[in-house]
């Protein structure tokens, strides 16, 4: 029997930042696997390189050198439009500090990343299945009766949530999250971390998860440890 | 579908964007207050121009004026076929007066024909006594010469009694108490008139019957007699309505013969009815100067006219063509001794000339007066004796040259000026929108992350400006409109109230203030502003759209 294809595949990852005269090479030589479906925790100290590795994987940023795979298409040869698209199709983010877009609702928030994907007409053809994926990912994370309040009358557990529904939108294959429980206390960030978890598994996602907590990433399938800019196991 | 969504939540959210629409809607307000009243302006210099003159004049050098001029618009009409009718016409100057009054002033006195005038100005169109009517004439119906003066009178009647009753305890203020001495004094003049047009026949047979008692008088050699017909004849004649030959129509604004009321409406002290005295030195033909004596002819004043041109209507009068070429010595010159050898023909000092309306402005008028400019040249050398000096062609335009010119450069001065304010909106757009763009680096951040493209991210904020532009243009235009077309009230308005006058109505020659808006120009100060609006918006779209993601989110 065969194993199941890998869903993310990086090789030889190199990522540096020039800080004024100096270069700071936060990722050297990363390289692992995720398979499709698995739940894979990053975990390090900060500067580490954990969020520099995310936003490569998720195609916010280039790396100087390696190459990085999803769903077996190199993301380094994918035009700029097609890199959007990926983006917007197939890669959903959860940030730490949730960057929900004050000016709009619950609702608007979530029905975002559908909004980018569609043209005024396309949008005004296919709303109503739009809403209702939106209302049916707000139920899925318990924000059923906050769907026309703004970000700022919510807590930032509520919030999160929001930031969760918003990327699971458009179901994507990966989701990718940058300390999505960093700012929350203990007992929010274990529920966080249970509605990611269900959300995810229901819909059938690849999810990377970096965080510094050791003890929230072993609720993961798998941990990957990131000292220096590289993997140590 | 995002960058609509958040470009309205933009604009609605961004208490910031309501600063730039107010800057971009009172620019647009001060450019299209501005291009209207001084484009109406010149508009109506033009309307005003070919109401009074036509489209082409043909004007002699010398007071001599064009001879055989009939022969010369037949020719005009035959060749030129872009015409569509020619009248003469004479200017002159002249002393008024007033008998029974010490009222005297110089006036311009123009010779004209009616109705022939119709067909090459706008004249008709401010008579008062034939409103309406296409064929004005000197010699009106009497019936609808009384109906109007009824009608004066009741109106001056009923502003008298306004004017009481403002004040019904009778405490006048000194203003009040000299509006109605000067309201009585018009009552008093109009009834006079009125009189004498309803007893016409009456008094013309009285008139016809001393004259024959004058007769018989001198006959008999009784100068006694003979003196007191004489007197008696003398306050006669003042109250007859004279031939059409020697009437005259006033233009509505000579100074002592009509006032304005604070409201504005025009009061008739002396208008149709009444009789008017003009004094004319007759320099049409060759004299000695130093033997210059003057004519003094009596006139029935049976009509006004407004053109709406102030400095025209405040010192014209219209008598019949003949009438003027015989005062000022225009008419037919015989030899003295046969007189059926004509030494001179009659002329006119001007050729009003009317343009198919298709054909009447730009360069098209252009060409049809160079036209009419070789069949005067050709006339000139078939007939050396019409004209003793040189004669020329203009249009409307270049008669009017200097003015317009003047009112053109002021409007580009105008508009050159405005625009700078204008690029003050566009400063300000910038500076809004590089703020929104430095509050918003984290959203812009967010946006990517979810797949908008650098276009969209930028497509974003050139809405967002495109829709400053939009909106504080349509309110800026809204309200412009609003102000011109209600500049005339608001005008008075400010002038009763703050003793404001903008509007002089001598310096600028016009009653009102232009107040007319075009659509054109309303779309062009329109399309500017959101252009504007776009322009300002550009480089803060540029800089949102290549922020990188990353940098975006990790933003503080």
């Amino acid at each position: 029997m065969s194993s199941p294809a890998p869903g993310i595949e990086v090789h030889g990852l190199h990522k540096s930042y020039k800080l004024g005269r100096t270069h700071l090479h936060v990722l050297q030589g990363v390289s692992f696997s995720i398979q499709s479906k698995e739940f894979v925790a990053v975990v390090g100290a900060s500067g580490s390189g954990k969020s520099t590795l995310l936003h490569l994987v998720g195609l916010l940023d280039r790396m100087d050198k390696g190459t990085v795979k999803l769903d077996g298409v190199d993301v380094a040869t994918l035009s700029r439009g097609k890199r959007n698209r990926m983006r917007c199709h197939d890669v959903g983010f959860v940030f730490q500090f949730y960057h929900l877009l004050p000016e709009l609702s619950v609702l608007e928030n979530a029905l975002l990343p559908a909004k980018v994907d569609e043209s005024v007409l396309g949008w005004i053809r296919h709303r109503g299945e739009h809403r209702a994926a939106a209302i049916e990912m707000l139920e899925r994370v318990g924000l059923s009766e906050r769907m026309k309040h703004r970000p700022k009358e919510l807590s930032g557990g509520e919030r999160q949530r929001v930031a969760i529904a918003r990327a699971l939108m458009n179901r994507p294959k990966f989701l990718l999250a940058d300390e999505p429980t960093g700012n929350l206390d203990s007992r929010t960030g274990r529920q966080i971390l249970q509605v990611l978890r269900t959300a995810s598994q229901d819909i059938g996602q690849t999810v990377v998860m970096v965080t510094h907590d050791v003890a929230l990433a072993a609720e993961a399938d798998r941990v990957l440890h990131l000292r220096d800019g590289k993997l140590t196991k | 579908m995002y960058k609509l969504t958040l470009c309205l939540k933009y604009l609605v959210n961004r208490g910031l964007a309501y600063f730039a629409m107010l800057g971009v809607a009172v620019c647009v307000f001060l450019m299209l207050v501005c291009v209207s009243v001084l484009t109406g302006f010149v508009d109506k210099i033009e309307v005003a121009a070919k109401g009074l003159f036509g489209d082409v004049v043909i004007s002699s050098a010398s007071l001599g004026g064009v001879g055989q001029y009939d022969e010369l618009i037949r020719r005009i009409e035959k060749d030129v076929p872009a015409v569509e009718g020619a009248s003469p016409f004479i200017l002159t100057f002249g002393i008024l007066r007033v008998p029974g009054t010490d009222f005297r002033r110089t006036v311009q006195v123009a010779g004209i024909r009616l109705p022939e005038r119709a067909t090459v100005s706008d004249f008709e169109k401010g008579l008062f006594v034939q409103a309406g009517l296409d064929q004005p004439t000197f010699d009106p119906c009497q019936p609808l010469v009384m109906q109007r003066l009824r009608e004066d009178i009741l109106r001056t009647d009923d502003i008298l009694k306004a004017v009481n009753k403002a004040a019904p305890d009778g405490s006048l203020t000194p203003d009040q108490k000299g509006l109605v001495g000067r309201l009585r004094n018009a009552l008093y003049y109009q009834d006079q008139a009125y009189i004498a047009f309803r007893d016409a026949d009456a008094t013309r047979k009285q008139f016809e019957d001393i004259e024959a008692k004058i007769n018989a008088a001198d006959e008999a050699g009784d100068d006694d007699k003979l003196q007191q017909l004489e007197a008696e004849r003398a306050m006669v004649e003042r109250d007859l309505i004279l031939p059409p030959d020697r009437r005259a129509i006033l233009g509505l604004g000579i100074a002592g013969l009509s006032f304005r009321t604070p409201k504005g409406e025009v009061v008739r002290v002396i208008g149709p009815g009444q009789q008017i005295v003009l004094s004319l030195i007759p320099l049409g033909r060759n004299v000695s100067y130093t033997n210059i004596i003057p004519v003094t002819r009596s006139f029935t004043v049976i009509d006004d006219c407004s053109t709406d041109v102030a400095s025209i209507d405040s010192e014209i009068i219209y008598v019949p063509l003949e009438t003027l070429q015989q005062l000022n010595n225009m008419d037919a010159e015989v030899a003295a001794d046969d007189p059926n050898l004509m030494v001179q023909p009659a002329r006119c000092s001007q050729i009003h000339i009317k343009v198919k309306p298709e054909l009447s402005r730009g360069l098209a008028l252009k060409k049809v007066a160079r036209q009419i400019d070789a069949v005067v040249t050709t006339f000139l050398t078939d007939h050396p004796n019409a004209a003793r000096s040189s004669v020329d062609v203009e249009t409307w335009r270049e008669r009017q040259g200097r003015l317009v010119n003047a009112i053109e450069a002021q409007r580009t001065l105008m508009i050159l000026i405005l625009g700078i304010i204008s690029a003050v909106a566009v400063v300000l757009i910038f500076v809004i929108l590089y703020v929104v763009v430095v509050q918003k680096t984290r959203d812009i951040g967010v946006l990517k992350a979810v797949g908008a493209s650098n276009l969209g991210v930028a497509g974003i904020f050139l809405a967002y400006g495109g829709a400053i532009g939009m909106i504080g243009s349509i309110v800026g235009a809204v309200g412009g409109c609003f102000f011109v077309w209600n500049i005339n009230p608001i005008h008075d308005w400010m002038a009763r109230n703050f003793s404001f006058e903008v509007w002089n109505r001598e310096t600028f020659m016009f009653e009102k203030i232009p107040n007319a808006v075009e659509a054109d120009t309303v779309v062009w100060i329109v399309a500017l502003a959101i252009i504007a609006g776009i322009f300002g918006s550009l480089l803060p779209g540029i800089l949102a759209a290549r922020r990188q993601p990353v940098e975006a989110l990790r933003y503080e």
